[in-house]
């Protein structure tokens, strides 16, 4: 046996009013995908849409993104992402643009690369601290979230969640 | 690249082509519900391109091909097309179903990397080219039976 193969697209939702990603949920991202490669690849790209593509998973407060597409199409789906400019969600039309940061063959190596992205893109910001008062909250908020035996998904979105406050002093 | 050259008075005429012609052609037939009703070229091109966008959207539409003859009387057009392009041409061109709610459908003719070659003659052509291509030849395409 031989399983199906897929690509999985780890993307990130770039919003102006962070706020706004709460109201996002997984059926309106699918949905704004479809519509986009409808638009874009017409009647076939809508075909290749509706046989394995979903979105595997979505992190609202930090606006991280999974898609599933059948491998053999994906660059031809992938190609209508950037087209797509605003997610319709709760009858509410969110600008946005998606951005793709990694593909993957398994969700595993997408997760570790998004640990990887984070602690990265924390190296980054914790220099720009510029008190130490700062520097200080930021690492109590790291350790106040490493719970003993805790899941290591939470303390990664805990973790993108620091930097999005991170994002907010600056 | 291709050079041309009149050879003999009988009629003979060697194509040298040194590399890959980028381009494929296709000659089609419309046939509509009615049979008297006429279209101009210019209507039949934005019909192609409507069948291009709703199969292949907007990317679809963006395909590069020419109509380079057209005869009004019996509705045969000459297509060129790059040939990556020639799979959607040809899908769109199948799946096009309906004109102004009239049925309709496309006949095609015959592919050829080449114009003005019957289709009698194209086996030989591609024979000619495969040798000076010093390809082997595994296969001889569909066209090389002509089409009815």
């Amino acid at each position: 046996m031989v399983r199906v193969k897929s690509r999985y697209l780890l993307c990130e939702v770039n919003v102006s009013n962070r706020s706004d990603l709460l109201l996002l949920d997984d059926r309106a991202v699918a949905a704004a995908v479809k519509a986009a490669v409808a638009r874009m690849h017409g009647d076939y790209g809508a075909a290749l849409c509706s046989i394995r593509f979903s979105v595997k998973y979505l992190n609202a407060h930090t606006g991280i993104v999974f898609l599933r597409f059948p491998k053999r199409c994906y660059k031809l789906l992938w190609s209508a992402l950037p087209f797509i400019t605003s997610i319709e969600s709760r009858r509410l039309t969110i600008p946005c643009f998606l951005n793709c940061l990694h593909v993957g063959g398994t969700i595993r190596t997408c997760q570790k690369f998004l640990v990887r992205y984070n602690t990265k893109q924390l190296h980054r910001m914790l220099p720009k601290c510029k008190t130490e008062e700062e520097k200080q909250q930021v690492r109590q908020a790291i350790l106040s979230c490493c719970l003993p035996g805790g899941n290591k998904e939470e303390l990664e979105d805990d973790l993108e969640s620091e930097e999005d406050e991170e994002d907010e002093e600056e | 690249m291709t050079s041309v050259e009149e050879a003999e008075p009988s009629g003979f005429q060697r194509v040298v082509l040194t590399n890959a012609s980028p381009y494929q052609y296709l000659k089609i037939r419309l046939v509509l519900e009615d049979e008297r009703s006429r279209l101009s070229d210019v209507e039949l091109k934005s019909f192609i391109i409507a069948g291009l966008k709703s199969l292949h959207g907007e990317v679809g539409a963006a395909l590069n091909f020419d109509v380079l003859k057209y005869d009004e009387e019996s509705l045969t057009a000459l297509l060129r097309v790059y040939s990556r392009g020639l799979v959607k041409l040809w899908s769109s061109l199948t799946l096009q179903g309906f004109y102004q709610n009239q049925a309709c459908a496309f006949r095609v003719l015959q592919v050829s990397r080449f114009t003005g070659i019957s289709s009698l003659e194209e086996p030989l052509i591609y024979l000619l080219f495969h040798v000076t291509q010093k390809k082997r030849i595994s296969h001889f395409p569909h066209y090389c039976h002509p089409l009815p």
